[in-house]
């Protein structure tokens, strides 16, 4: 396999995944691009920690009691799974149909949001779009519980149409309305006590309890409704089943998809006013929906196998989310495997400090993203976090490194020759000429390795993470 | 042996629910382990959570069963007498406490009055030592007998942590463990373990010989958590992957599946006495929905409905032989006593 191959491989795991281990991009690699394009797209199986071992270990993740409980739990399992792809799904709907633990008070339910977009993360947008209308955290976070038949509250049909499916000039003021009463009804169980729970922040006495979606037939406006120039008694169903059809619809997820995967796009509220960055790349994405019964996975394998996806020009041009960087991280340093580990839930906090709490996005519009997740207290964050994860020489990870070394490389290894490797054990990285010097410089200042009969020694082995430690500063590692 | 379905009323009936949650003070957070002492105080172990900001959500509560608060000791910490991961909790015959932590790898011994006497155990695979120790019980001789959890494996130590013995190795076959939890002594000095990667309990002698199993096979039971035998040989299981209690009489023949039925502790109705608003609309709501559950998870069906056992960790009975549950994501206890 060429060289070029290996890292379009690469490149794809960056963007389908969370970045690959040397090894994992070996056996990716074995599979060729097509092949391993496949692999990601099935999400059939996917295995991760147990969850057994999550709930023993770490209780509280699994319960309703902690803010925010339940992203350590995640983090676990985008660090441990098998079907990456489908963890980024995850990310890529929770930062669409953002949802807040700042007005929901309740983790329970936002996890099970994030659960919801797992199960329906990559089938048809239809049945996505109607599982999350029915999402009692999304009910609550845009007031649905007070839309009622006789006084309706638009904000839930609003953002249906604005946020999560037309966008912005595709729809009017009156289809919001009509939009609006097609969901009334649409609530949470025992909505009294557990708004009155929510807003006093409550967990007594046994805890919080956990939400359901409720039907309440006595409140719903069954009568007739106007919906993008179509007459019906529709139900939010029905409504959801009508926005689907619309082009506006399969443009504005193709337009996410293509920003989440390909390259950065401007925020949504400028996208009426702005053209996308490829149009012809949008109108492939349209097409394999229109062509597909509108199926997100169908979109992400036509977008997988595409030349805008595939082309250099975008190789290293997203910065990585904090939870990208994160789960990144902790895969190449190979510390998490099977064992939950005391400091895991931790690093989500840490995650915190990059600039993004997951759970809880800043607005309904979700996180910034793109450059915005650097700043100067961020980016000496993500460097630091990368340094003490991947500059600990006793880890799993760093001991693959070290085997790297000593293995093929006779028994004097030249600063070139480290500096390759090391690109190499973060996923194959290609970096800028100039970046590359600066890095042969700085591992030229400790001299050439040698490999002992022992192996290396323990000084040779702080060099090497060293050049870890500075490679973790480069563009190239911040970026995706 | 096998455990089979027989026809038989109702073994143990509900009686009532103590605690409530809170992060400090008065109440649980995360209790993974209770015991009780000879004049029935008992001893509640929170373990908290990892981010949670404060040492002192990481404590033993002590009450009664009449929930008069007596106060909490420990705390969050490395210090000798803190804990990060404590996990299990033991009386000795003078009333010391004992206490496991997973992350430590060792034992804390507190007077009852909740005094820290001192700590041992040190962290690795060897004789005696221990990686992430979970049950604990005090045997007949007043020694104890610890599940080393991640060495898959019993020890038994005096209380000053001199080794003794041990048995058990990792894997799934018979005398095998995969991470023990829960642990105790049947009447007659065997000892019971919470096989809970294994999905079973295992049975041994006193000196740790292999006798007989329940639950393997057909996965009646999944990740047991806890066991309790009463002086009849009555077996108690916190089927804690199930969300359940399961009661095998002494030849492991079933005999009862608890799923709990919690109502308002005396906590708890002070907290709606003082919060009415709250009560009364609590009053209005069902309790008991019913709804399509995910896959049949019994962990959801627990987190949605509340009486029902969430995270059933621990078990003890008290000299009347009640049984009293320790539910860990539920921060209560429930309490069961035979019918007449």
């Amino acid at each position: 396999m060429s060289n070029h191959e290996v890292q379009l491989i690469a490149h794809l795991l960056r963007r389908a995944g969370f970045g690959a281990t040397r090894g994992e991009l070996e056996q990716y690699s074995s599979l060729g691009y097509n092949a391993t394009v496949e692999k990601l797209l099935d999400t059939s199986n996917p295995q991760a920690i147990s969850e057994h071992l999550l709930r023993r270990y770490h209780p509280d993740e699994t319960s309703m009691l902690v803010g925010l409980g339940g992203l350590g739990a995640w983090v676990y399992r985008m660090t441990t799974t098998d079907s990456p792809l489908l963890e980024k799904m995850a990310l890529f709907w929770h930062g669409i149909f953002a949802t807040g633990y700042a007005k929901v008070i309740n983790s329970k339910p936002l996890s099970d949001q994030i659960r919801m977009f797992k199960r329906f993360a990559m089938g048809d947008f239809n049945t996505l779009l109607l599982e999350m209308a029915k999402d009692p955290a999304m009910l609550i976070w845009l007031d649905n519980q007070q839309n009622h038949k006789e006084a309706i509250n638009e904000n839930f049909g609003r953002e249906l149409l604005e946020l999560f499916s037309m966008g912005v000039g595709n729809y009017t003021e009156e289809d919001v309305k009509e939009c609006a009463r097609a969901f009334t009804g649409w609530t949470i169980g025992n909505c009294e006590y557990m708004m009155v729970r929510s807003g006093r922040d409550s967990d007594w006495p046994y805890g919080r309890i956990s939400w359901h979606y409720e039907f309440d037939e006595q409140d719903h406006d069954s009568t007739e409704k106007e919906f993008l120039g179509r007459k019906g008694n529709f139900s939010g169903e029905d409504i959801i089943n009508i926005i689907c059809e619309e082009d506006a619809t399969a443009r504005f997820v193709a337009r996410h998809m293509y920003h989440f995967f390909v390259a950065d796009e401007p925020p949504v509220p400028q996208w009426p006013y702005q053209e996308p960055r490829d149009p012809k790349a949008i109108e492939q994405l349209v097409q394999a929906y229109f062509d597909n019964n509108h199926s997100i996975r169908s979109m992400l394998e036509c977008l997988f196998h595409s030349d805008f996806f595939k082309s250099e020009n975008c190789w290293y041009e997203k910065v990585k989310s904090p939870a990208e960087f994160v789960t990144g991280v902790l895969r190449l340093s190979e510390t998490v495997v099977d064992m939950p580990q005391f400091e895991i839930p931790g690093k989500q906090l840490r995650m915190q400090r990059m600039g993004q709490t997951l759970s809880n996005p800043p607005s309904v519009e979700g996180y910034d993203g793109g450059t915005a997740w650097i700043n100067t207290g961020a980016l000496v964050e993500r460097m630091n976090f990368a340094s003490e994860e991947l500059g600990n020489i006793n880890t799993p990870g760093s001991q693959n490194l070290f085997d790297s070394v000593e293995t093929d490389n006779g028994v004097v290894v030249s600063p070139e020759r480290l500096v390759d490797i090391c690109l190499d054990h973060l996923g194959s990285i290609n970096v800028q000429d100039d970046t590359r010097s600066k890095l042969v410089d700085f591992a030229a200042q400790n001299g050439e390795v040698h490999i002992m009969d022992n192996g290396l020694d323990e000084s040779s082995k702080v060099n090497i993470s060293g050049i870890l430690k500075l490679i973790v500063a480069s563009p190239e590692f911040q970026r995706e | 042996m096998v455990t089979k379905k027989v026809s038989q009323k109702p073994f143990l009936k509900y009686s009532r629910t103590i605690g409530m949650t809170t992060m400090r003070g008065r109440g649980f957070y995360f209790p993974v382990d209770s015991a009780m002492s000879s004049d029935g105080r008992i001893f509640v172990l929170s373990r908290s959570s990892e981010i949670a900001s404060s040492p002192d959500t990481i404590r033993v509560t002590v009450l009664n069963e009449a929930e008069e608060y007596f106060g909490v000791f420990g705390k969050g910490g490395d210090d000798p007498g803190s804990f990060r991961w404590p996990c299990g909790i033991a009386l000795d015959n003078s009333g010391n406490v004992y206490v496991t932590d997973e992350h430590h790898h060792r034992v804390s011994i507190f007077r009852d009055s909740g005094d820290f006497i001192s700590n041992w155990g040190t962290h690795g695979s060897d004789e005696g030592q221990l990686n992430g120790p979970s049950g604990i019980v005090i045997d007949g001789d007043d020694n104890l007998l610890i599940s080393d959890a991640k060495n898959h494996r019993i020890q038994k130590f005096s209380k000053d942590g001199r080794f003794i013995f041990s048995f058990g190795t990792f894997g799934d076959k018979i005398g095998e463990m995969n991470l023990p939890w829960g642990i105790t002594v049947g009447p007659a000095s065997e000892i019971y373990v919470a096989d809970w990667g294994n999905d079973r309990i295992q049975k041994f002698s006193k000196d740790g010989e292999f006798l007989c199993e329940f639950g393997s096979g057909d996965g009646e039971f999944t990740k047991p958590a806890s066991i309790v035998v009463d002086s009849e040989g009555y077996i108690f299981v916190a089927d804690w992957g199930n969300e359940a209690i399961q009661i095998l009489d002494s030849n492991g023949v079933f005999v009862q599946k608890l799923l709990g039925e919690a109502t308002d502790s005396e906590w708890a109705k002070e907290y709606f006495d003082l919060n009415r608003d709250e009560g009364e609309v609590r009053e209005l709501s069902d309790l008991q929905p019913n709804i399509e559950f995910f896959n049949d998870d019994p962990h959801e069906k627990s987190s949605h409905i509340e009486k029902l056992f969430w995270g059933p960790s621990a078990l003890f009975l008290d000299s009347k032989e009640r049984l009293f549950i320790t539910e860990t994501n539920r921060h209560r206890i429930q309490i069961f006593e035979r019918n007449a």
